[in-house]
């Protein structure tokens, strides 16, 4: 077992100027499941392949352990990666599929019968040793690519969206697997996702990133409770935050009929700022922000109503959670004010978090 | 209406594509078969017409026994010559397509530009013949064996590189990751998932270089080292030509490719389109 460390990598791909990863420093506790997320193209898959060896390091280092790998070939860095598309190899069964890393090191056939043999009994793949990855379903050729990086006992896993080719069902189960599993292995790992909602309910910690460039790393409840910046605020959390620009006015904002009080000092620096409220933080009533309903989503015991509202910098897009029993139609006009104390602050240009 | 129209007009189609390939394909073979069955003085007239007499087996056996059983060391040759040359150019062929497919760098557009040259420029006999006799290599087998990789290679990386540019790059990935090295990752976990096109390119280049003619005429004169192309010679001269075996011989010598072709038939169509669909 090992951490791992992000020293200051960075990644250019030739032929561009801006780096894919630039100046990523990251440092995952031994045992630690982080899960990268991030938007398609902020780098998370590029610095989850340089860890594996895969990507060069322009600069900085990475370390495994105590141990600098930033040169390191990868068979040698002591870690086993699970792709997206598995990448089982079609020609051999599972069983050699599991084991086919421990015959390159020359493991002895007994062991290797016997860690394979293990490694499937965990993943309840016992009845299928023997057959090729085509005659399997999705699920389970998921489950041999996990054994195979199982078998191997390295000291860290990567994975690189291991799910999005599942069904949405079996999605959700296996996200549960895998994190228990995990749980039991206790091996460090690095995961690596699009979809904020794995990101929330897998990792120990989780890392965002956008346009190479580590914006948060923390706990889920930190990155949902105290996002760093607009664009964290942003993109964790499903439906997202509200971000709406204010004005600033004597004592706060002016969110429709309400105030949202906000410090002196933070109103002088900024004469305009962007306001977030998460969804069910607004509440409906018949003081604040006037919205007219735009779409109500009904999940049951909850409903979210998509409206906009009219600001001074023009209209906005409004969420809020309502309760499923209350809901009003469509064209309504409601009134929504934020819960007092669970407003987060940004500056318009940076989006940086203010206070 | 309209639509039965069509139809019929479809079959009508069908069945003129059919004749044709009929007529292209089928009318020389049997007449390669009649001219075998005749007598030498029936075949003199070189007509399209059924045999009077069957002198199939007694033409056997004069071909195979013409000028000191030239035609079986012929075949011996030939059989040398298709098997190392076409296992040259599988193992070459693969290899440069996977270096050429997987490995970027600034010597790509070269390699190709090469690769279609050797498609696409014609050879040129003369300064080939020099080359080889500077390295000693004139008028022998192992000579012949090089110039059929050689000419054969173009075909041969293009196809193994239209199918490994489908598959997926993570196999190679996850491979290096268990700690395959190059060699182990080409023999162990990308040669395998060729199959299908090595058994094209196997049909394919073993008939293009059984039945070559030319090469061998240029690059290994002389009888002893006769190809079994080069046999149907014997029974042509100046004077006089021994239609009747020519025939005989060319009958021969076709049979081996035929029953090649007809057992991996289908396997070839699969090598052909294999990479066109991801499977």
């Amino acid at each position: 077992m090992a951490g791992v460390t992000f020293d200051a990598a960075t990644r250019v791909y030739p032929g561009s100027d801006t780096p894919a990863v630039a100046d990523l420093d990251l440092q995952i506790e031994d045992g630690e499941f982080l899960v990268l997320v991030g938007p398609s193209g902020c780098g998370k898959s590029t610095s989850l392949r340089m860890l594996a060896g895969l990507e060069a390091v322009d600069d900085g280092r990475i370390l495994v352990g105590d141990r600098d790998v930033t040169h390191v070939s990868p068979k040698d860095r002591d870690i086993a990666m699970v792709f997206q598309n598995y990448a089982l190899y079609p020609h051999m069964s599972v069983g050699d599929n599991m084991g086919f890393a421990l015959r390159i090191s020359g493991v002895g056939t007994d062991e290797i019968a016997r860690r394979v043999a293990e490694a499937a009994k965990i993943l309840d793949l016992e009845p299928y040793l023997d057959r090729r990855p085509k005659s399997l379903s999705g699920g389970q050729r998921q489950r041999v690519a996990m054994g195979r990086a199982i078998v191997r006992r390295p000291r860290v896993f990567l994975m690189d969206e291991p799910l999005s080719n599942l069904d949405a069902k079996l999605r959700v189960q296996t996200r549960t697997e895998i994190a228990a599993l995990q749980r039991r292995l206790g091996v460090t790992t690095v995961y690596v996702t699009h979809d904020q909602v794995e990101a929330m309910t897998m990792g120990d910690r989780v890392a965002v990133l956008k346009d190479g460039v580590l914006q948060q790393a923390g706990t889920p409840r930190e990155l949902y409770d105290r996002p760093v910046n607009a664009f964290v605020a942003g993109f964790i959390g499903s439906p997202a935050m509200n971000l709406l620009e204010f004005g600033a006015e004597d004592g706060g904002v002016r969110f429709g009929g309400a105030t949202v009080p906000v410090e002196r000092s933070v109103l002088a620096a900024h004469p305009r700022l962007l306001l977030g409220v998460r969804p069910e933080d607004l509440e409906v009533g018949d003081r604040g922000l006037p919205v007219e309903v735009d779409v109500v989503e009904e999940l049951g015991a909850d409903a979210y109503v998509y409206g906009h509202a009219v600001l001074d910098g023009g209209p906005a897009n409004v969420v809020a959670r309502v309760r499923g029993r209350s809901l009003p139609a469509k064209g309504a006009l409601l009134r929504v004010a934020p819960r007092p104390g669970s407003t987060h602050l940004f500056a318009v240009g940076d989006g940086a978090r203010l206070g | 209406m309209n639509k039965a129209g069509s139809r019929a007009s479809r079959y009508w189609l069908g069945g003129a594509a059919l004749v044709v390939t009929a007529v292209v394909f089928v009318v020389p073979f049997i007449f390669i078969l009649f001219m075998a069955i005749k007598d030498r003085k029936q075949s003199s007239l070189l007509d399209f017409s059924l045999p009077t007499s069957n002198n199939l087996i007694s033409n056997i056996v004069e071909v195979i026994k013409s000028r000191d059983y030239m035609l079986v060391t012929a075949f011996i040759n030939s059989t040398i010559l298709t098997v190392a040359s076409v296992a040259g150019m599988v193992v070459l062929g693969a290899m440069v397509a996977f270096v050429r497919q997987r490995r970027y760098s600034r010597w790509n557009r070269l390699v190709d530009l090469l690769v279609l040259s050797g498609l696409i420029i014609p050879p040129a006999v003369v300064p080939t013949i020099w080359v080889l006799q500077k390295l000693g290599i004139f008028r022998t087998l192992p000579g012949l064996i090089l110039i059929e990789i050689a000419f054969g290679l173009s075909f041969t990386i293009l196809l193994f590189q239209a199918f490994i540019s489908t598959i997926p790059k993570e196999l190679d990935e996850a491979a290096i990751l268990d700690g395959a090295g190059p060699f182990r990752l080409f023999f162990r976990v990308i040669f395998p998932l060729l199959k299908s096109v090595v058994v094209t390119v196997i049909v394919v280049q073993s008939v293009f270089v059984f039945n070559d003619f030319v090469n061998p005429l240029y690059f290994l004169p002389g009888d002893d080292n006769a190809t079994v192309q080069l046999t149907l010679f014997n029974f042509k001269s100046q004077f006089t030509t021994e239609w009747n075996l020519l025939f005989t011989d060319i009958l021969l010598i076709t049979v081996p490719m035929l029953v090649l072709f007809i057992f991996f038939n289908r396997k070839i169509v699969e090598g052909m389109t294999a990479g066109a669909v991801k499977g």
